[in-house]
C-alpha cells in the first residue's frame, strides 16, 4: 500500500510492505518513483535504490529471520537531499555498529557487503530503537552527484 | 522486475549467459542453479552478458562468486545452509584475483558501481561486447 502523507508535491511518501524477498522489486520501484518526484539525479536514484534494497534484505533475512513482519519505508525531502526512514518490528539491530570490510585484503568476502554498500551509497546512516519494539534506520543522501564520485 | 536468464552455447566448453532484469536476494539462487546445470553439462567458462541487467544487489555478488567456484569444480555455498554460510565465503585474491572462468560483458553503470565499491571488479575481465569476451578465452 502506498499512501501520500500530504497531497503537496515533494512531501513524504510511505510504502508499507510485508517482509518478503519477493516484494523487494516493488520497494525498489517505489524508491525510484519517489526519488524522481523529489528531483533526484540519476546517481542519487541508483544509490538509494541500492541502499534501501540492501537494508530491506537485511531486515527480511536477518531481522525477521524469514518470519513475516511489517516494514514501512518513508521517503521525503531534507535540505538538499532525500531522507529515507525504514521502520520494522524485528529484534533490535544496529547496522551502524558493523565494521567496514577490508577491501584491500587478499581475501574478499562477497557475502558481507550489504551494509558496506548502504554506507557507500548514502551520506549518513543512523539507527534508533523504535518505541514499542523494532528499529528505525534513517538514510540521507544528497539529491545530486556527490563530489567523491568520479 | 524479474530476472531472465538466457543461455547460448558458444562452442567448446564456453556458454554465454545473458541476464535481463534485476538480480537480487529473491532470485540470486536461480543463477547459481543455472551455473550448476551448465557445469554438469560440461561448461567450464561463462561469458556473462550484463547489458540487460539494471540492478545488482550484494546477494548477486554471491551468485557471481559462486559461478566461479562451480566452474572450478568447487562446492558453491548452499543457500539452504543460511546466510551465515554465505557471509563466511572468501575469495583468495592474493595472486591479483582476476580469473578466467567468468568474464563480464557490458555492465550498466549502476552494476559496475557495485562491483567497484565492493572490490569485486578486480576478479573479472570486463568486455564491451560478447565477441570481445569470446575472443579473449
Amino acid at each position: 500500500m502506498i499512501k501520500t502523507v500530504s497531497a503537496a508535491a515533494a512531501e513524504a511518501r510511505t510504502i508499507e510492505i510485508e517482509a518478503r524477498l519477493e516484494r523487494l522489486a516493488e520497494v525498489r520501484a517505489f524508491v525510484r518513483a519517489t526519488c524522481t518526484e523529489l528531483g533526484a539525479a540519476d546517481d542519487c536514484v541508483v544509490d538509494l535504490v541500492q541502499a534501501v534494497d540492501e537494508a530491506m534484505t537485511n531486515i527480511t533475512t536477518h531481522g525477521y529471520g524469514g518470519a513475516s513482519g511489517p516494514i514501512e519505508v518513508t521517503m521525503g525531502p531534507t535540505v538538499g537531499g532525500v531522507r529515507v526512514q525504514i521502520r520494522d518490528r524485528a529484534p533490535a539491530f544496529d547496522p551502524t555498529s558493523v565494521g567496514e570490510p577490508d577491501l584491500d585484503s587478499t581475501r574478499l568476502r562477497p557475502g558481507g557487503m550489504g551494509i558496506h554498500l548502504i554506507r557507500a551509497a548514502t551520506d549518513s546512516m543512523t539507527h534508533e530503537h523504535r518505541p514499542g519494539g523494532g528499529n528505525i534506520l534513517t538514510l540521507v543522501r544528497t539529491l545530486g552527484r556527490r563530489e567523491e564520485e568520479d | 522486475m524479474a530476472l531472465d536468464i538466457t543461455i547460448d552455447q558458444a562452442g567448446g566448453d564456453t556458454a554465454v549467459v545473458a541476464l535481463t532484469g534485476e538480480l537480487d536476494a529473491s532470485n540470486f539462487t536461480t543463477l547459481i542453479e543455472a551455473g550448476r546445470t551448465l557445469h554438469a553439462d560440461g561448461t567450464r567458462r561463462i561469458v556473462l552478458d550484463l547489458a540487460g541487467l539494471s540492478f545488482l544487489a550484494s546477494s548477486g555478488l554471491v551468485a557471481l562468486h559462486s559461478l566461479i567456484r562451480i566452474l572450478r569444480g568447487e562446492a558453491p555455498p548452499d543457500p539452504e545452509e543460511g546466510w551465515g554460510a554465505i557471509h563466511s565465503l572468501e575469495f583468495d585474491v592474493s595472486g591479483g584475483g582476476v580469473q578466467n572462468e567468468v568474464a563480464l560483458v557490458a555492465p550498466q553503470a549502476a552494476v559496475e558501481r557495485v562491483l567497484e565499491r565492493t572490490g569485486l571488479k578486480r576478479l573479472f575481465r570486463v568486455h564491451e561486447d560478447r565477441s570481445a569476451a569470446l575472443a579473449d578465452a
